[in-house]
């Protein structure tokens, strides 16, 4: 019997007008989709790979240790997910004069997008009257009439109808997948087509969790223009009110010192610390005078010595210098060393104010963000984006992922210039900050996403919530039908 | 008759469960809205607070100087459309060799603003009131049609042109009567806050905004009413109303700026920055050397200089042809006609961006060529757009777009319901 009923229940959906109206336009909408997101993918590749280009070039004719800092080549590639899924951008961006304001006044348009607006509107679509409809028309009370158990009724509703809605969808995606998959320029491994499974499987759990409210409304309701109303009444809290409302809520309840703040407290530390070692250095220089006298004017005549920059200096006279007396040598190697160790010193202290005092605001800007996500978790829509963003590397996790291998890069990096400077300072004496650095073969920063075991950690509970919410609205809608009035 | 049939419309539709529903849902949310952005606009104007201060510059000898930031306060119309607001009042500072760096966005600590929308006005009206109007609307004429009222309706000496327009009237006036009253209480909570100050100019903008609003919710409840002609049953009006309403609000707008990027080959804003870098690095390089002589390097700072400005200049040139294709595909969808319109008259929108970079850029110059010995550098003033501006071409534009829907929805339904088959 229960066959029977899944049978007429799917039956009954495909040939309504809604169905085809579904399918069509989900097809439409997720090939068009993938087609343009496939492109800009394609743009942003090489617009990755010019970048790439470009810092090798720059690296390979303007290499000097005292500007490293501002050359380190590490450039995010494009998420693989990008023809399905458009990714969040790191804080970087939001720091250019000419960044591109659109996006903000119109969110963009992904898989994301489809799942969460057109597959969850289409759940409803077709579960809002599966029950007030019924009852309407009288077929419910006819079913009932009969010795059928209203468990297996509402079981059958649910596997038929969920069954049905769901080919719009499987469909649309493997048409964009299929559309992917021809692509030359996607390369998708086993791990990703391992993560679309995931994402699909994450998709229908949404997915029927909206079926499941449309009838457990249903359940609750004696017509389905009320059903109706009242599903679209809770749609528009679950999916367009509280996930947006939440971040400001958690602004409001956690306060945070702002980043300008942080900034001009750090340029305030940046000046002492300047002050510190303008100080220092005078009373370095004042011992040398006076301990030196005559040689040590010697080597403040020839450029060194000065309190904000001794690298302009003529390293080169010095040399010559030293070379033809050994008392000049020791006298300039030793003030090599004190300059070196006053501001290796002051550096380190400086180094750890720094460390103190923007992760301090790391911290407190994290837990603010954490309460915004856990306050926005009772929308199955915030637990939705939760998965699919992070299980796609294209999230707030994938942020994070990104610049901890750029930390890891830069160690790595700063690693191979040091070994270089020290080969070169070996090689020529007369080395500088301002001297090429040959970098032919530096360590490449090549990107690899985060592993799928890594990922499923953090999105395990936030599905665990979808399935929760799918429990729920199934109990509720259990517990409504038992109860329900057919007449 | 019109009297008396627009009279029965909204006495039908008040006792009515779907007024009730959207009533509440409409209430709730302005309240919920206008109070979360009034809290957002007072950390808005700390952060100000904390932008306006001077900052120190470090000089090529010892000891340091201060400048002012560039930086405008919020304005308190955001908390009706925040649009690009947040964007907008990051301050700009000048960097050496004649850029512009800009402060990080206020909210960019917190990353899950990234993920999710601005719950403002704007957006409330946007897509969750078009899309009540859409339900008040869907069963206008199939629902009387499916309950047999239309038909003695018809049977009637009642002429259909009457019964339509009342049918229009009755039913937007008792859709649009909740969202007066939530906004007007929404406005007096506002009004009545110490840290709002708001002058006749913002208070006519505000005014505009809510007649625009009007406007644009009039343009669903005509396609409502067109679609609920066009069907004869209200589940089939629905599943139509509902789709049409997801293409006009999510699709086209968002489908519309990825178009225009494939049609204008823009360089990602991390290879504008990084071709930046590379030029200041290269400046520094050439001056910095022992053995360039002071006229070398001014050569040097000249050269790189217009390098710099040639690139972002050729940037900026490609983005405007980008957003100006891009504003006008996506206009052909009544929710980018009314965002444009809306984010301009409150000054929070593309306009507003483009003219405030526009003065940012030419304070810059002035700043970079002011000689100290004329004295203190006056401060950079910065006033936006006015009302005339807002509704210049674009925004009149806008304006006709939304009207020109209007009038095309209601005709539709005008015309299709004096051929209607009541029976």
């Amino acid at each position: 019997m229960l066959k029977t009923i899944i049978a007429k229940e799917f039956l009954n959906n495909i040939l309504n007008l809604r169905f085809m109206i579904g399918l069509v336009f989900c097809l439409i909408i997720t090939v068009a989709c993938t087609i343009i997101l496939s492109h800009d993918y394609r743009q942003e590749l090489a617009d990755y790979s010019h970048r790439v280009n470009l810092q090798d070039e720059f690296l390979s004719n303007y290499a000097t240790r005292g500007l490293m800092f501002r050359m380190i080549p590490h450039q995010k590639p494009p998420e693989r997910f990008r023809p399905l899924i458009i990714g969040i951008s790191g804080n970087e961006d939001s720091k250019s004069f000419d960044d591109n304001p659109l996006p903000i006044l119109f969110p963009p348009l992904d898989f994301l997008f489809i799942v969460t607006i057109i597959m969850s509107l289409l759940a409803i679509l077709f579960s809002y009257d599966a029950i007030t409809g019924e009852r309407q028309s009288g077929t419910l009370r006819l079913v009932i009439a009969n010795s059928i158990p209203r468990t297996k009724i509402l079981f059958g509703k649910l596997v038929g109808g969920a069954a049905s809605l769901l080919i719009p969808f499987i469909f649309s995606l493997l048409a964009g997948v299929l559309y992917i998959n021809l692509n030359p320029n996607i390369q998708w491994d086993g791990s990703a087509w391992m993560e679309l499974a995931l994402l699909t499987a994450a998709s229908i759990t949404f997915i029927t969790l909206f079926y499941l409210l449309g009838l457990m409304v249903s359940a609750f309701s004696r017509y389905s223009a009320t059903s109706i109303l009242s599903c679209l009444f809770l749609w528009v809290l679950l999916i367009l009110v509280i996930p947006n409302v939440c971040p400001y809520i958690s602004t409001q309840f956690y306060r945070i010192p702002s980043i300008k703040e942080t900034e001009r407290q750090d340029d305030e530390n940046d000046s002492a610390y300047d002050e510190m070692e303008r100080q220092r250095t005078r009373e370095v220089l004042n011992r040398f005078r006076s301990n030196y006298g005559e040689l040590f004017s010697k080597l403040e005549s020839l450029g060194f010595g000065k309190i904000l920059n001794d690298e302009i200096g003529d390293r080169e006279k010095v040399e010559e210098l030293a070379a033809a007396d050994p008392q000049f040598r020791t006298m300039a190697d030793a003030f090599r060393r004190a300059l070196d160790q006053l501001r290796d010193e002051i550096r380190a202290m400086s180094r750890e104010e720094k460390k103190k005092l923007w992760g301090d605001l790391d911290t407190k800007a994290a837990a603010q963000t954490s309460l915004a996500k856990n306050l926005a978790c009772i929308s199955p829509f915030a637990n939705f984006v939760y998965v699919v963003r992070d299980l796609t590397g294209t999230g707030l996790r994938s942020v994070e992922y990104f610049d901890k291998a750029k930390a890891e890069y830069r160690r790595l990096f700063w690693l191979y210039v040091s070994k270089k400077e020290d080969d070169a300072r070996r090689n020529n004496p007369t080395f500088s900050n301002d001297s090429f650095l040959d970098l032919g073969d530096y360590p490449r920063f090549e990107f690899k996403e985060e592993s799928l075991r890594g990922k499923l950690g953090d999105v395990l509970p936030y599905w665990g919530i979808l399935v929760l919410f799918n429990v729920v609205f199934f109990v509720a809608a259990f517990a409504g039908f038992m109860r329900y009035d057919v007449r | 008759m019109l009297m008396s049939i627009i009279r029965k419309e909204i006495l039908s539709n008040l006792l009515s469960y779907k007024f009730s529903i959207i009533t509440i849902l409409s209430t709730i949310l302005i309240l919920v809205s206008i109070f979360v952005m009034y809290r957002d606009y007072c950390l808005a104007r700390e952060y100000y607070e904390i932008l306006q201060l001077p900052y120190a510059i470090p000089l090529t000898s010892e000891g340091k100087s201060e400048d002012t930031p560039v930086v405008i306060p919020p304005t308190p119309l955001g908390i009706f459309a925040k649009g690009l607001d947040d964007n907008l009042c990051r301050s700009y500072e000048r960097e050496f060799g004649g850029g512009v760096s800009v402060s990080r966005n206020r909210q960019s600590v917190n990353n899950l603003f990234k993920l999710f929308t601005t719950p403002d006005l704007l957006y409330v009206i946007k897509v969750i009131l078009s899309l009540c109007a859409m339900l008040f609307a869907f069963d206008i004429i199939c629902g009387e049609k499916e309950a047999g009222t239309l038909r003695q309706s018809l049977s009637n000496d009642l002429k259909r042109p009457i019964l339509i327009i009342a049918k229009w009237i009755g039913g937007f006036t008792s859709f649009i009567l909740p969202f007066f009253i939530a906004v007007l209480l929404g406005t007096i909570f506002v009004t009545l806050s110490p840290m709002l100050d708001m002058n006749a100019q913002d208070w006519a903008k505000l005014g505009l905004f809510l007649l625009s609003s009007v406007i644009y919710l009039a343009v669903f409840f005509s396609l409502g009413l067109l679609i609920s002609r066009l069907t004869h049953r209200p589940s089939t009006s629905l599943v139509f109303s509902l789709f049409v309403w997801a293409i006009l609000v999510f699709l086209i707008p968002n489908l519309g700026n990825i178009l225009a990027r494939q049609l204008v080959r823009i360089p990602t804003v991390q290879q504008l920055e990084l071709k930046r870098e590379q030029i200041q690095i290269r400046r520094g390089l050439k001056v910095n050397r022992p053995q360039t002589t002071v006229h070398e390097r001014m050569a040097a700072h000249e050269r790189f200089n217009s390098e710099r400005e040639m690139l972002g200049e050729d940037y900026r040139n490609r983005f405007n042809r980008l957003a100006t294709i891009s504003e006008n595909i996506t206009r052909i969808s009544p929710a980018a006609a009314f965002t444009f319109l809306a984010t301009g008259i409150m000054g929070t929108g593309m306009l507003e961006e483009r003219k405030l970079k526009r003065a940012v850029l030419e304070y810059m110059d002035f700043a970079g060529n002011w000689d100290d010995r004329k004295g203190d550098r006056p401060a950079f003033r910065y006033q936006r757009s006015s009302f005339r501006e807002a509704l210049g071409p674009g925004g009149l534009g806008n304006c006709l777009i939304l009207i020109l829907f209007n009038v095309l929805f209601f005709t539709g339904a005008y015309v299709a319901f004096l051929r209607y088959d009541a029976r």
